[in-house]
């Protein structure tokens, strides 16, 4: 393993417990445990975060606590006594909130080297920043609650590509612009994702502005598409952008089109899987067939 | 006698609208959300009063895009068009009440010094129908803020449920009344607002400890970890109304068009030197509680928040203004 993990199996108990996990009914066989369960996991969660915070191996550790509607959302905590409000249920193990994605922000930077809370997908998505030296490994601290990799997630993710494939492209272009009409550009998921890392992100840019800032059927097919293109190969389908868009706009089906394009075309490469295979974009092979770029 | 109509007979209402030309806008279920949009064939409306749109109706008054004028190179010579103000009627229906009481607000702004006849052309040509709330959730707040469910203001009539298929309908103001002249029927039953929710804080004494809010940003720091720097806020809140203005098009034929911006984007305030005086998502936080609860205030008397929540939900991170005030307020 390239980083440091900590994997809460100590207590010789499967501690991550999903509600559709085939493995947990085998495990224990009966819902009843389950609540318990949780609780040992959040626990063991807490006494982890305290400890890495009081050795100071992490100056701050990223987790989740519940909003006033109860639903998970991302804690910072710096002090010891404060890992009380960690929670771990259902919902966090359901959430698509990648944790990784708040490492990037310079106010979560000053607060000292983090220990973050993370599922497969956290963890992919970190494997991705170090192929592309955004960061080292050890750099992070991983408070990892998903030590068995759900590949099941990977393949069934596809599955929801169905309802594009069915469509003819007339069929999908009248899907998108319907879709794309509601963007007003508040850029929400690119600042939840992990991977939209660039300090001034293209739209941004002004000399010249390539893409309009104007949030109309043009600007939003620019938007949307260019930064779909940006995550080709990267996106690691955590779905935090689509969990963050107030517009209700489903951005997985535009990213797992090209992560499964590249998964074809590229001798079945998935982003972050392995942390020891190079990124599909941004690799260059003296054997590449391309020419033009020698 | 108070005034009834039924839900078919306000489906009806809005469909001969519709066929006469007149833009309706009311919320649309759209997945799991319902958005406020004009009404476009097949679109079913959704007038429920459980229902908290993501979007607020500042939209219609104020778009998200708005083109101020063209221009095009015609040999030595450039051509300037101005565009015409929106002048065409419009019906916004199913208004939180939170939402209309915005649009006093707004008027404020966008006719106090330079009259922005964008905005107020659309203000004169919309009827605005509030639908009464049926109870609060955990994101808003009116109580705090010097309002209520029972607002009427920037609302031209409102519609308060009796069941689920009839509404009670109070007029307010002549748009309202040709709205829903000979459309109603007596009845003797009248139509309920929900309970209100409890007061969160003191905002006179946020007002007062903001005073020092330059002095003391402790307030905001830790808004500012949590903070994304999105522009979700500002987009769904009904009072929020910066905008930017700039070119579109090539040298040779474009326009110049108004976008709204957000206080909360790094953006915002960089200048072309490189420096940016709100150099921390802190200060982006300040600068959007001191707007409403400090800067508006000071200038207009009131506050330039409607407690709606519309920012609590929308932010996926749960922050939104009410955390923070909340924070300021201990
Ligand atoms: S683009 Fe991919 S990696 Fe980024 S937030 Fe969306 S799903 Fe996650
Ligand atoms: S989060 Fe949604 S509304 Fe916001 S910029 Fe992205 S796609 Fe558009
Ligand atoms: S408070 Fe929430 S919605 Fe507003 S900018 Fe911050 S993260 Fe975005
Ligand atoms: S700041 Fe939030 S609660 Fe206040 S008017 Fe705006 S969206 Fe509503």
């Amino acid at each position: 393993m390239p980083f440091e993990v900590y994997t809460f199996r100590s207590s010789g108990k499967r501690l991550f417990a999903g509600k559709n996990t085939p493995h947990f009914h085998a495990v224990y066989g009966i819902i009843a445990h389950k609540q318990t369960i949780m609780q040992d996991i959040q626990t063991e969660m807490r006494n982890r975060a305290k400890e890495l915070l009081e050795s100071k191996q992490a100056g701050l550790v990223v987790g989740f606590t519940l909003d006033e509607y109860g639903k998970p959302t991302p804690a910072f905590i710096t002090d010891p006594d404060d890992v009380g409000r960690l929670v771990w249920n259902d919902d966090c193990v359901r959430s698509r909130h990648n944790l990784v994605g708040c490492l990037k922000r310079d106010e979560v930077r000053k607060l000292g080297k983090p220990a973050v809370v993370v599922n497969a997908a956290g963890k992919r998505a970190f494997n991705v920043l170090i192929a592309e030296s955004q960061r080292e490994p050890g750099d992070v601290v991983l408070i990892d609650m998903e030590p068995e990799p759900r590949d099941a997630r990977f393949d069934e993710r596809y599955a929801k590509l169905a309802m594009l494939d069915t469509m003819s492209r007339e069929e999908r272009f009248a899907f998108w612009k319907k879709e794309f009409t509601r963007c007003f550009k508040c850029y929400a998921c690119r600042q939840v994702c992990p991977l939209c890392y660039c300090t001034q992100c293209i739209v941004d840019k002004n000399r010249p502005q390539r893409i309009d800032t104007s949030a109309t059927l043009k600007g939003n097919f620019a938007w949307n598409i260019t930064r779909a293109f940006h995550l080709a190969g990267r996106c690691v389908g955590c779905g935090a952008c689509s969990a963050a868009c107030p517009a209700g706009i489903d951005l997985d089906l535009l990213n797992l089109s090209l992560a499964r394009a590249g998964e074809t075309h590229f001798d079945g490469y998935r982003a972050g899987e392995n942390p020891d295979t190079l990124p599909i974009i941004g690799t260059f092979s003296v054997e590449d067939k391309e020419t033009f770029i020698r | 006698m108070p005034q009834i109509i039924t839900r078919q007979q306000l489906l009806a209402l809005i469909d001969s609208l519709l066929e006469a030309g007149t833009k309706v806008a009311t919320p649309v279920a759209r997945g799991e959300k319902a958005f406020f949009q004009y009404l476009e064939k097949g679109d079913a409306p959704l007038i429920d009063p459980a229902v908290f749109p993501v979007n607020s109706t500042k939209e219609f008054f104020f778009p998200r895009h708005e083109i101020l004028y063209t221009f095009e190179r015609q040999g030595t010579e450039v051509l300037v068009t101005d565009a015409r103000p929106f002048v065409a009627p419009q019906v916004v229906l199913g208004a939180r009440p939170c939402d209309a009481a915005a649009l006093p607000l707004m008027d404020r702004v966008f006719g106090w010094d330079f009259q922005d006849r964008f905005y107020q052309s659309r203000r004169e040509n919309t009827t605005v129908v509030s639908l009464a709330c049926a109870a609060p959730d955990a994101g808003c707040f009116c109580t705090s803020v010097d309002l209520s469910p029972e607002t009427q203001a920037g609302a031209d009539a409102e519609l308060l449920p009796i069941d689920d298929d009839t509404f009670e309908v109070r007029v307010f103001t002549e748009k309202g009344r040709i709205l829903f002249g000979g459309k109603t029927s007596e009845s003797d039953k009248t139509g309920r607002t929900g309970a209100a929710p409890d007061r969160k804080f003191d905002a006179a004494q946020i007002r007062e400890r903001l005073q020092t809010a330059f002095e003391t940003p402790a307030f905001f720091s830790e808004a500012a970890v949590r903070c994304l720097g999105c522009g979700a806020c500002t987009y769904v809140c009904p009072t929020c109304h910066c905008f930017d203005m700039v070119d579109e098009g090539s040298v040779d034929k474009g326009r110049k068009v108004k976008n709204w911006d957000s206080c909360q984007f790094a953006l915002f305030t960089h200048h072309a030197s490189g420096h940016n005086p709100r150099h921390d998502q802190g200060e982006r936080q300040r600068q959007r509680v001191l707007h409403k609860f400090s800067i508006y205030p000071e200038k207009f008397g009131v506050l330039l928040c409607t407690g709606c929540g519309n920012c609590v939900r929308g932010c996926v991170d749960g922050l939104g203004i009410r955390p923070v005030l909340e924070e300021i307020a201990k």
